[in-house]
């Protein structure tokens, strides 16, 4: 294969999560990469890069939810057949730290969530989306489950925002603090409520919330 | 034909609807909106935020009722979808009757529906809905203030939101069933002691269950008053709000079901989301029985972060689906708007006014609560409604190409200062009002004033004795 032909063909994969939003096509790129015998892990950079590119252009108003949600499930479609060549420590080091992601129990809104989770995932962490109206003892089962280390509630309403801080509770009766983080977000959270109740972060908006869990990720 | 029953419609919702997960209802929201924007050619125009293209906002009602006859509605508990063939939408909207009547005695009011450019007065359900009054005295003083503002004619109470008898609050528990109870009795005290015992209110519960509890044709929500119906970002329903439906169906009190559709969101652009808002409107029909003088709607689109109505990509289309709707249908449509800045600011004055000045001439039949995106206790007070009141009233001697100058000419005095965090957090209600008076204070008075003067010398001609 040539120079031109390989470009051509990685900037297939690349349009196919963040020009078409196109699951099956980033699907057949993939299996293309792997036909030719070219890098799986080059091809999981190019993948990388272009679901990075959708994030920026939301952030620019360029791009909006639906894309976000369709160039996921595309970037996944590709890393479903990229993986399958990977050694066992490849897999482990490609994957992300574990995130749960809800909103909390009483409320069912799900639009800020939903930008939230596929920021996070296209910067490489693994988020576990939990849906709506999630009590608390959900947040925690699935956490301990998926060995998550962060986990993020939302609540729209003012109503339901207490469920946050009762799930910072539980986590401290359960004697678990230390093994997880909270951070808190949703259109009725403060960031002065969040540091009121306890939550190890704030994230304003979907920008704030993957810097801070980016960076609380590197703290042990 | 008659369009179907409301226990037909709830039938498809938890019986017979067909299944589909949330994801999939979602994003055939997103194609289908997609495309009907380009079929007919809806473009949003950032030059001039108020629309005056009369040939637009009828593409953007026929995309909206195209829109709803192909994707209908989801209920997040079923997870069915309810859907419509055209034929019953058809009949549907022919089932709405021009006109509601709310509030008794000599506060009985009709909200008519207004057309493009209409000079006839609007109506004005006031309110500063979830702006976490704290229970009891205080409730009753800010709902009062609110009140005896004579170009009042109704207004959204919601329920304090962070405690019930001192304890904290959650929502669908005993404790939310009973402040709805008792928000519903203070607010009818406090209009009993604004001198309008007969004054309209809607009760915005967040659960069913405390909403049923608020009514009481003696102590709480009567039959000329209105339960305040959601539809969930886009096109979304649940049991707590068709529940609303089934018992004010049943108890023969008004509704006001509303939309806040999210630019960015399911709907893509603000093009998409006027579809959508116009969409959520014939749902309001179908789903929430917005007919037969039963009911007010609200479908606005709003901006995602902050979550506001008064930029210009929500107030185009804002201004848009007030024109489609007013245009195509008897749909009763009123504005209330989220605001960046907070009580007692110029800016917010200014955003209110903006927001009036641009459905108002749009065929919106009024104007309705105002609250700061950002819930913060008691940020609220009677002033800004009254001053989105008296720009409301100012803009029915507008003409929609005038009203778009003002509008832009508002725009640069506030959009540079709109951040994520909104604008400036203003003040809450005890140091904007005298609580021994319950009357403005003079500094507060003076910005009320200047401001007005201000939005004057750009056009906007106050007319409220």
């Amino acid at each position: 294969m040539t120079a031109e032909e390989k470009k051509e063909l990685f900037n297939k994969l690349r349009d196919a999560v963040s020009v078409t939003y196109d699951p099956e096509a980033a699907r057949a790129a993939a299996e293309e990469v792997l036909k030719k015998n070219l890098d799986p892990l080059e091809a999981i950079d190019e993948v990388s890069s272009a679901i990075r590119e959708v994030g920026d252009r939301f952030h620019r108003g360029e791009a909006f939810l639906p894309q976000l949600v369709i160039a996921g499930d595309a970037m996944k479609a590709a890393l479903t057949v990229l993986e399958t060549v990977l050694s066992k420590e490849q897999r482990a080091s490609m994957h992300g730290e574990r995130i749960v992601f809800g909103t909390v129990k009483g409320d069912i809104h799900d639009i800020g969530k939903n930008i939230v989770i596929m920021m996070l995932r296209s910067v490489g962490f693994e988020v576990s989306d939990m849906g709506v109206d999630v009590p608390s003892s959900k947040f925690v089962s699935q956490a301990q489950n998926e060995s998550a280390r962060v986990m993020c509630a939302s609540s729209l309403l003012t109503v339901t925002m207490e469920e946050i801080a009762d799930l910072i509770q539980d986590v401290k009766r359960m004697g678990l603090r230390d093994r997880f983080k909270v951070v808190a977000g949703g259109g009725a959270v403060t960031r002065d409520w969040a540091e009121k109740i306890g939550a190890d972060g704030y994230g304003r908006d979907a920008a704030e919330a993957v810097k801070v869990v980016s960076g609380l990720m590197q703290r042990p | 034909m008659a369009a179907p029953r409301f226990w037909e419609v709830l039938d498809r919702a938890c019986n017979t609807g067909p299944r589909e997960p949330v994801k999939e209802f979602d994003l055939r929201v997103w194609k289908t909106t997609s495309r009907l924007a380009k079929e007919h050619e809806i473009r949003y125009d950032p030059a001039n935020p108020v629309n005056c293209d009369d040939g637009l906002a009828d593409d953007l009602w026929k995309a909206g009722v195209e829109l709803y006859a192909e994707v209908g509605s989801y209920c997040m508990d079923s997870e069915r979808v309810i859907r419509f063939d055209e034929r019953e939408i058809k009949d549907g909207l022919r089932e709405v009757r021009d006109g509601v009547t709310i509030g008794s005695g000599s506060e009985e009011r009709t909200i008519h529906c207004r057309t493009l450019d209409d000079k006839s007065p609007p109506t004005i359900i006031g309110g500063i809905i979830e702006s976490d009054v704290p229970e009891g005295d205080m409730f009753v003083k800010v709902y009062q203030s609110i009140a005896q503002e004579p170009i009042i004619d109704g207004f959204y109470v919601g329920p304090p939101v962070q405690s019930a008898e001192g304890y904290k609050l959650r929502i669908t528990t005993p404790l939310e069933i009973h402040l709805g109870r008792c928000a519903a009795g203070w607010a009818r005290e406090a209009i009993r002691r604004a001198g309008r015992p007969g004054l309209h209110l809607a009760s915005a519960c967040p659960s069913a269950a405390a909403d049923i509890a608020s009514c009481d044709e003696a102590q709480g929500i009567r039959r000329t008053d209105a339960i305040v119906v959601p539809t969930t970002a886009e096109l979304k329903t649940d049991y707590q709000s068709l529940g609303k439906v089934a018992f004010s169906v049943d108890y023969g009190c008004l509704r006001n079901p509303y939309s806040c559709n999210v630019i960015g969101g399911w709907a893509g652009g603000p093009e998409g989301t006027a579809i959508v808002a116009v969409a959520c409107s014939i749902m309001s029909v179908m789903v929430y029985q917005n007919k037969s003088g039963q009911a007010y709607g609200e479908f606005m689109p709003m901006r995602m972060q902050p979550a506001i109505m008064t930029d210009r990509q929500a107030t185009w289309g804002n201004s848009i689906c007030s024109q489609a709707i007013a245009k195509n249908s008897r749909i009763v449509n009123i504005m209330g708007i989220t605001v960046a800045a907070g009580p007692g600011t110029e800016m917010m004055y200014y955003e209110t006014a903006e927001n009036a000045v641009a459905t108002i001439p749009s065929g919106s039949c009024g104007v309705g609560n105002v609250r700061r995106y950002k819930v913060k206790s008691l940020l609220g007070s009677p002033l800004e409604n009254k001053f989105y009141a008296e720009a409301a009233y100012a803009a029915t001697r507008l003409k929609r190409s005038d009203a778009n100058e003002i509008v832009k000419a508002l725009l640069a005095k506030y959009e540079s200062k709109i951040t994520d965090e909104g604008g400036p957090l203003g003040y809450p209600f005890d140091e904007i009002y005298d609580m021994r008076t319950l009357t403005p204070k003079k500094e507060q008075v003076e910005i009320y004033d200047r401001v007005k003067k201000e939005v004057q010398d750009l056009g906007l001609e106050f007319n409220y004795p």
